[in-house]
């Protein structure tokens, strides 16, 4: 415990507080300015919560039924995620651990779909969705979600590293069928990968505003961003500021506790290992 | 090698099945465009006695029951006219509101796949053009729209025109510009505040940069920052026949601004800043040219740090906005002490931006009911009427209102009689000085404007870029002479 510990010590603690504190800023003003109102909060700034939270509210629910919206997002967000996060771990897994002909030309074929941008195919896939009667339907925002070639390019890469053949083929040696070590074996080993794409998946998805906007005609069925893009609509900008804060404020809930829960998973995967000893 | 074989024909079918899905898109759009007509010709009879009459109460509405009109706006102002129109008739609106941003794509993407739900769509005047073109609005004068043509402030009503003059849409609102001044300053200053007198002082560029001179040796400043002058830019057509045309009101304009920049004539409190909010109620410190976008200890859109920064500065008062017709409801919300004290006068040059028009979409399978709908949020007296008291002061477009409503004072102006003077602005609007490449030109115009006031170009070497500019951008289409 010397001096210079001490002095160390502290200088880290304050660059962390620092740090902490301009994370957490924007935060507390959105909560703040969630109850002001328009006016004040173009003209003045402050820490202090002001009277406006009540009418904010109202102006919001006057637009839309903001618990409707989230449970529309969590309705698409959820699914979305968790057949994105197993669908991607399986191709993963295969991509990685067989090897059969064409194995690189898939993974090639996976690399150059991950280089062409959604709205390119908006028009066609309203088209194909017509079709298919499958507007004002939240199908054409959850299946498409199982091809996410981002996520099965990370994952192979994350099983090249993590997960060991040796592990798999004592397992089958054992006598399991395939997917049984996939799913006892492989995939507990990838879920810390599996958890960091789900979370960026999830958060994606929870903030997805082109496709609902195009595919959603009909207010009742507005995932949250879709309806607080509405907000924007007024004529008049300034007056619904404090209500879009409030709605941001609301909206960011879910996100927060998503990453509360999965975030050891994110913290551990930076350091995971399976063969011990 | 094999491998590449096998990649090159992956290539290939990608290639072929990417063009088919192409071809797919265009064909439906096509093919559907024609279905919208035999709705329109089944236009009744009844229209004709409408047209003598055209009040809510005369259509016979139960031909309509049971029906469902969906509209798609951008504007949360078509929310209440849908409610109303339902509470009158009994015919069910559904509206559904988008953003404005990304309301052309939303739009785009429903109709070109031959979407029939939304039955009304809108348009803000710098969507239309492209939206007339793609076919999207459909015919209103199968509906007998031109009887109503006299009733509806001019420039609107040729807003509302596509290029081959058919009617497609109507806007409720009409939003020419005019400058909101101070009365006390104006009397303290020039000794007087009448709207006409102050007219005078903003009547052309170079009397502008003398009213501001004055002002500024009277310890205020004319205006929060140069951007108030932008609805006023110029009187003449940016394209005439294909040729650009910059003309001499333009090169004062640009004189203008960079008089104004340079001597430090304005507030720099740029437009919906925190500062230029604040003008609107009293004082505010006076920035210069370099701390105008805010300084490592001072952001002008925090007020917070504005305020402490800007603490034991000199402050002034700011004499003028220039804001079009809705500007009325944007003040009266931020004027605070200050009301009562503001006067509107007319700027060098007419202008307008916004209004929010509706129309029927061409792909609708209830064209008839759409115009209805039209009919009934633009052309009907009762729903202006309602629409004035409900918005608090909006400027509707009918003419028979505006003239009902003329001797109307408006306490937030001194009681100055607001509707007589936007009808009078409105009426002196030349659409024809309109072209679709006025936002592009004009931003690429105030660029070199500011590259000029900042001191980044020369004038010629600004003004050589900007003839660049166009020449690239519009090759073919608009040849320049320098």
């Amino acid at each position: 415990m010397t001096i210079g510990y001490k002095i160390k010590k502290a200088i880290i603690y304050i660059c962390m507080i620092v740090l902490a504190l301009a994370c957490l800023l924007p935060f507390l003003l959105m909560m703040v300015n969630a109850t002001r109102s328009g006016s004040e909060i173009v003209t003045s700034f402050t820490l202090i919560p002001s009277t406006h939270l009540k009418e904010n509210w109202e102006t919001v629910f006057s637009f839309f039924n903001l618990f409707k919206g989230m449970w529309n997002s969590l309705v698409v967000a959820v699914p979305a995620t968790l057949l994105g996060a197993y669908f991607s771990a399986l191709t993963a897994y295969g991509l990685a651990m067989y090897k059969f002909k064409g194995n690189k030309l898939l993974f090639m074929v996976i690399l150059i779909f991950m280089m062409i941008p959604g709205q390119l195919s908006l028009i066609g896939f309203y088209n194909l969705c017509t079709k298919l009667k499958l507007v004002n339907s939240y199908i054409p925002l959850i299946v498409p979600a199982i091809a996410a070639p981002g996520t099965v390019f990370f994952l192979r890469q994350y099983v090249l590293s993590a997960l060991p053949p040796s592990l798999i083929e004592a397992a089958r040696i054992d006598g399991a069928k395939e997917l049984y070590s996939f799913h006892r074996i492989a995939l507990p080993i990838m879920s810390p990968g599996i958890a960091t794409m789900a979370i960026m998946g999830f958060i994606g998805n929870w903030n997805n505003y082109l496709l609902p906007m195009i595919i959603l005609n009909k207010n009742e069925k507005f995932t949250l961003p879709v309806m607080m893009a509405t907000l924007k609509a007024s004529t008049d900008i300034n007056s619904n500021q404090g209500a879009i804060y409030l709605a941001v404020a609301i909206s960011v809930i879910p996100i927060l506790i998503v990453f509360c829960f999965c975030s050891k998973y994110i913290i551990s995967s930076i350091s995971a290992g399976s063969v011990k000893g | 090698m094999k491998l590449k074989k096998l990649m090159a024909l992956a290539m290939a079918g990608v290639m072929t099945l990417s063009l088919a899905a192409c071809g797919d898109t265009a064909a439906p759009a096509a093919s559907d465009a024609p279905a919208a007509e035999p709705a329109a010709s089944e236009a009744p009879a009844a229209d004709g006695e409408e047209a003598a009459a055209p009040a809510a109460g005369e259509t016979d509405w139960s031909q309509y029951a049971g029906e469902k009109l969906v509209v798609w706006t951008l504007a949360n102002d078509l929310i209440d006219f849908g409610e109303r129109f339902q509470e009158q008739t009994g015919v069910e609106v559904e509206t559904v509101v988008i953003e404005p941003a990304n309301y052309p794509t939303k739009v785009q993407t429903a109709l070109l796949a031959g979407e029939t739900e939304p039955d009304i769509i809108v348009g803000e005047p710098q969507m239309l053009q492209d939206m007339y073109d793609a076919g999207f609005f459909a015919d209103l004068d199968q509906f007998g729209a031109q009887d109503y043509a006299d009733q509806i402030v001019d420039y609107i009503w040729q807003v509302g025109q596509s290029s081959d003059g058919v009617q497609r849409a109507i806007s409720y609102q009409i939003t020419p510009a005019g400058f909101y001044y101070r009365r006390d300053i104006a009397q303290e200053v020039f000794g007087t505040e009448d709207p006409d007198e102050i007219g005078k002082l903003f009547a052309d560029y170079p009397t502008i940069l003398e009213t501001a001179k004055t002002l500024k040796a009277a310890g205020y400043r004319i205006f929060a920052s140069d951007s108030e002058l932008s609805f006023f830019s110029g009187d003449s057509a940016w394209v005439i026949d294909g040729k650009l045309n910059v003309s001499e009101s333009r090169l004062a304009y640009m004189d203008l601004v960079v008089e104004l920049y340079q001597q430090d004539l304005t507030a720099y409190a740029a437009q919906w800043s925190t500062p230029w909010y604040q003008a609107m109620s009293g004082p505010v410190p006076i920035l210069t040219a370099e701390t105008q976008w805010g300084t490592d200890d001072m952001n002008i859109w925090d007020a917070e740090s504005f305020n402490a920064a800007t603490e034991g500065m000199e402050t002034t008062e700011v004499f003028a906005f220039g804001l079009p017709s809705w500007g009325v409801l944007t003040m009266r919300d931020n004027v605070g002490e200050t009301s009562g004290k503001w006067g509107v006068c007319a700027g060098p040059a007419y202008g307008f931006s916004g209004g929010t028009y509706i129309g029927v979409s061409s792909y609708s399978e209830k064209q008839e009911l759409g115009w209805e709908f039209v009919k009934f949020c633009t052309l009907n007296e009762d729903t202006a009427n309602w629409w004035i008291e409900y918005s608090e002061g909006d400027t509707v477009s009918l003419l028979p209102v505006l003239e009902a409503h003329k001797d109307d004072e408006n306490a937030v102006y001194g009681g100055q009689k607001l509707y007589a003077f936007w009808l009078e602005q409105a009426e002196g609007l030349d659409y024809s000085k309109v072209t679709k490449y006025d936002t592009a030109i004009g931003d690429a115009w105030g660029a070199a404007i500011s590259n000029i006031k900042t001191g980044a170009m020369s004038k010629e070497d600004a003004i050589d870029e900007f003839y660049d500019q166009i020449e690239a951008t519009y090759a073919g289409e608009i040849t320049v002479e320098r």
